[in-house]
């Protein structure tokens, strides 16, 4: 499963969080590729994606927060789309 | 202390878009004149183009009302201002992308219809564009 967070360069609540985040769905999820990605060097990719707001995570390629969520958020996001997946 | 007439011919804005930037609360008359009328001070001037300029960057009234809290917050910061300026060219380039995705049709659809001198009721151009109407009503 891939998780992309999709950040400002300058956004340091976002940045701050990230950490925090990426354990979480590394716990939930025994397979998750964590990437940070600064939307300002892929406008495209993001654009592509969907991204509107920042913070926003997309799931295997769907954005589904388009705001910081919380860890219990984005576990049970994880937990379900990984279940979907079964 | 400028009148609206003032205030409107220094800035190249009518008075009815004055007032309406009144209504929405974008800028507020700081005194009045002896006769009742409003009066607006040099901070509204600065307002009204830096209106101008934000929607010159594809920023809508709410979003500026926004940037202009936010200029006016102590507790705000440069980062704050980006991230919309970054939320808005996001916007952007969904829209280009959009336009673009309309232009390819169009394109196709110039190059289906070859023969301009068919009846309009062989127009492949209408014709594929009935298709899409029955197409979208379908779903």
């Amino acid at each position: 499963m891939k998780v992309e967070l999709f950040c400002s360069p300058g956004g340091s609540a976002c940045w701050d969080r990230q950490a925090e985040l990426r354990t979480a769905a590394q716990a939930a999820i025994k397979d998750v590729e964590w990437r940070e990605t600064n939307v300002l060097d892929n406008v495209d990719h993001a654009v592509e994606l969907g991204v509107m707001t920042l913070p926003s995570i997309a799931i295997d390629g769907e954005v589904v927060f388009a705001s910081m969520p919380t860890v219990v958020q984005l576990r049970k996001a994880l937990i379900a789309r990984n279940r979907g997946r079964a | 202390m400028f009148t609206i007439g003032k205030l409107a011919g220094l800035t190249s804005v009518s008075n009815d878009t004055l007032r309406y930037y009144e209504q929405e609360g974008l800028i507020r008359p700081t005194a009045k004149s002896a006769a009742g009328y409003r009066l607006y001070d040099q901070d509204s001037a600065r307002r009204i183009h830096f209106i101008k300029h934000a929607q010159r960057c594809g920023f809508t009234l709410a979003e500026i009302r926004e940037l202009l809290e936010l200029r006016g917050r102590d507790k705000a910061c440069c980062g704050d201002v980006r991230a919309r300026a970054i939320e808005k060219k996001l916007q952007i380039e969904n829209e280009i992308r959009a336009m673009k995705a309309m232009s390819k049709a169009l394109d196709q659809l110039i190059a289906e219809c070859a023969n301009e001198e068919q009846p309009v009721k062989e127009c492949t151009i209408i014709a594929a564009l009935e298709r899409a109407n029955l197409s979208t009503s379908v779903q």
